[in-house]
Parts: C-alpha cells; structure tokens; sequence
C-alpha cells in the first residue's frame, strides 16, 4: 500500500513538473490579437510593438503577464514600463509599444501562470521585433540575461 | 371735320383724281401729344423692378459666398523646397517638385509626408472617411484612427489603414510597392485583397492590383518568384521555388497563395503550410482547402503568431 502511494505521488509530482516546465510565452506581430471593441484605437495594432500569450497554462484566466523594454540612448541605460492590452483570447496582449524610438531596446517578458514562471527578452529592430535573437527562458530571466541580449542589440546597433 | 359727300370712284384712281383737303389742327395736336408721350422717359415700375430683382440676385450671392460651409480642408507643411501651398481641400491637388516634400495633417489622426515628384489629391475629409488618391510618387502615412477611416488609392490599388504606418510608392500606371512599418494595411483592388503586416511588402501592377505580400527579410529566390507568380506567369516553376524557400514566417505569403492558386495546387500549399506550422485544432482541413473564408481567417490568425 505504501509503495502504491509513493508511486502515485511520484506520479502526480512528476505530471505538476511537467506541466509547470511546459508553460511558456509565445510573441507575435501585434496583428496576431484581436483587441475587444471599445479599445481606444490609439492603443490598438498600430501602437501595438507586438503580442504575446500564454501557452499550457491550466488556468489561464488567473495568469498574467507583466513586461518592461529596457534600453540603451546615448549611453544611458533607461527602463520604461509598458502597458499591456488584453485582447479577446484569453492569456493574449497587445504590448504597447512605449518606449522612445532612438536608441536599443529589448523588451523583458515574464508571464505566471499558478506557480510556474516563464519569460522571454526580445530585442527590437527598426522594423520591429527581432525574432531569432530572442531569448526564452522557463523561468524568470535574471538581470543578467537580460543585459546580455540588450548588449548584443546595442552593439550590433552602433 | 366735313368729309366729301361723294361716292368713291370705281376702278382705278389716278394721281390727281382724289380731291386734297387740310387736316383739322386737332389731328396734329393728337398726333403730336402722342409722339411726345413716346419720346418721354419711362419711368414705370418694370423697370424698377428690373432693378430690384438684380440688386437682391447680386446681395444674395455675396450672402451665400461669404456664408458658405467652408469645404473640408487639411494643413500644409513644408518639409523641404519650395512647396508653398499651406492648405489642401476636398477636390484640390498637390504636386511637388524634385525638391520638394510636404507634411499633411490628416485631421486629427495622423500625417502624410509627401516625398518629391509627388501627386496627390484630397478626396474626401469627413467623419467617416479619409480618402487620398496618389497618381504617382510616394507618401509615407502615420495613422491612429480606427480600421478602414484612412484609405488612400493609387492607380492600381486602394490601401486600406487598419491602423498602421506605412509607405506607399507608385508610378502613373499603378505598378508600385507599399511597405508597413507598424500595425497592418490591408490593400485591395478589384474583389483581390493583400493584408501586409508591419515588417512586409506588396507589390502592385497594372492591371493585376495587388500581389503576395512578403516579408522583407523573406529569401530573394522567394521575393522573384512571387512577382513571377504574380505578375509574370511564372507558372509551376514559381510556384515550386515558393513553396521550398518558405520559412515559417513566410507562411504570410503562403496564406496568400492558396486562395491563388489552381484548384488542382491548393493541397501541396496546404501541406507546406502545415509542415512549417501544424494547422490549429479550430481549423477544418476540407473547410480551409473549400477557401471557407471563416476557416481562412482563423487560421491567418493563428498563423500570425509566427510572423
């Protein structure tokens, strides 16, 4: 009986971990959402620097998101925060695209979804948001990894 | 008066043959009363209100010229050279020269910057729309306003704004290219629509309006056979070269090109599609292979999370 429970614990811990390693961000361009009607327009596609959603999460209607860009102008390291935009699906934003146009700036995605955490850095080009140099990560991204990235845009930038 | 008591002659008279008599100086007078009353001005009231009716003619349309509804107009700005217009209203052109550029405010939405050898007119500037031609040239336009308020139409397309900034380039033929740098403009001509996100293109020819959108960074081979495809009868070739050189990004265009193609072709693009991107549960194979326009449009918007 006892190793009938071990076994079933073992089971459900491991089934938790894997859900928990599944969930994730996913970008997109801004087109991908649909944005509910009564949405100022302003804050619609076309300020919209791009999209993201939640994937595998169970409970998708407690999951949020939060992001910041971070960014290098004139040598300045700045942080603004952005506004995100709940679209029609459930666990989908529109990011405001908030930030200033001179300068490099990635922008630092973090998602939760229960107790599970997932993020994503994405860097920004002229024309929008740089997808093979993004970075994913299943958990929060550190300082660091988000320095990385911006470093790697402002100097390939410069 | 005594007039001769005779009997008239009969027949013929000859001169000489009627008697003279002296008229009564009554008959002068009368007839002299009446030509000066001829002779006398007239002042009767006809002609006063000749006058009257003309005087009010003249004041009436001074009144409406000066009260008139001012047609809808936008401001004009000069960026560059010698454009000296500050004004373009409803039905007005602007034109600039190789050195010049201008910046229209497009009422409270946003601005068009015309570049130079630019030709372009206002044709509507209403609550409800906001309409440009561009006969040739190029404009690059900056809108926040809700889908569809902002259009601007060339010789061989109409570029819808669904809230977007974008360039839009044209020669007076209509063979051209607009590129969206934010949001998406959905470019449409003759029952043929091209929705182009930020980071795309479209081109656009005479006669054929728009073709695939692509995206910028798409592979050259696939760029050449799309224009192929679309405009040259590229035929089996091109559409071979665009199915290999697809990305997963590039399934914009791939989207385009199944409702293109031949009936017979549609499933080898479906399947491309699918082995780039699985088709999402919401979407019905046989309803997308049927160009099911719900289907279609569920799946571009699963697709759109790749692009």
């Amino acid at each position: 009986m006892e190793m009938v429970k071990t076994t079933l614990l073992a089971v459900v811990l491991a089934t938790a971990s894997a859900s928990g390693k599944d969930f994730s961000l996913t970008i997109g361009n801004p087109v991908a959402v649909a944005l509910p009607d009564g949405v100022n327009p302003v804050v619609k596609k076309k300020d919209a620097g791009m999209a993201v959603r939640v994937e595998n999460c169970a409970d998708v209607a407690s999951s949020h998101v939060t992001a910041t860009a971070e960014g290098i102008v004139n040598g300045a390291r700045r942080s603004v925060p952005l506004r995100l935009v709940a679209a029609t699906t459930l666990g989908a934003y529109a990011v405001s695209r908030d930030w200033p146009w001179e300068g490099a700036w990635v922008v630092h995605l973090t998602g939760h979804c229960g107790a599970s955490t997932a993020s994503a850095v994405v860097p920004f080009g002229p024309n929008g948001f740089i997808r093979e140099a993004s970075k994913f990560f299943p958990r929060a991204a550190t300082a660091a990894e988000v320095e990385a990235v911006l470093k790697t845009l402002s100097g390939g930038a410069q | 008066m005594k007039m001769p008591d005779e009997m008239p002659p009969l027949g013929p008279i000859d001169p000489g043959q009627l008697p003279l008599l002296k008229a009564p100086d009554s008959i002068w007078r009368s007839i002299e009363a009446a030509l000066d009353a001829k002779r006398k001005p007239r002042t009767n009231l006809f002609a006063a209100w000749r006058w009257a009716t003309a005087a009010l003619v003249v004041i009436g349309a001074v009144s409406w010229y000066a009260t008139r509804p001012e047609l809808p107009s936008w401001q004009v700005s000069r960026l560059e050279g010698s454009a000296a217009v500050n004004k373009i209203k409803v039905g007005e052109w602007l034109q600039t020269d190789g050195n010049s550029r201008a910046r229209i405010t497009v009422g409270d939405i946003g601005v068009v910057d015309v570049e130079p050898n630019t030709r372009i007119r206002l044709v509507a500037a209403s609550s409800t729309e906001h309409r440009l031609t561009l006969a040739r040239g190029e404009i690059s336009a900056t809108v926040s306003a809700p889908p569809r308020l902002f259009l601007v139409d060339t010789p061989a397309s109409t570029a819808v704004d669904l809230g977007c900034a974008y360039k839009i380039k044209t020669d007076e033929k209509g063979d051209g290219v607009l590129r969206v740098t934010s949001g998406w403009v959905s470019l449409e001509w003759k029952g043929r629509e091209s929705l182009v996100p930020a980071g795309a293109n479209c081109r656009t020819r005479s006669g054929t309006g728009p073709g695939t959108p692509y995206f910028e960074d798409a592979p050259q081979a696939l760029q050449q056979a799309l224009a192929a495809f679309d405009f040259g009868k590229g035929g089996e070739e091109s559409l071979r070269t665009i199915l290999s050189q697809a990305r997963v990004r590039d399934t914009l265009s791939l989207w385009h090109v199944l409702s293109r193609v031949e009936p017979r072709d549609r499933v080898r693009v479906m399947e491309r599609m699918v082995e780039l991107v699985p088709l999402p549960a919401g979407v019905v194979r046989e309803k997308a292979l049927q160009l099911d326009p719900a289907a279609l449009k569920s799946w571009r918007e699963e697709l759109a999370w790749k692009w």
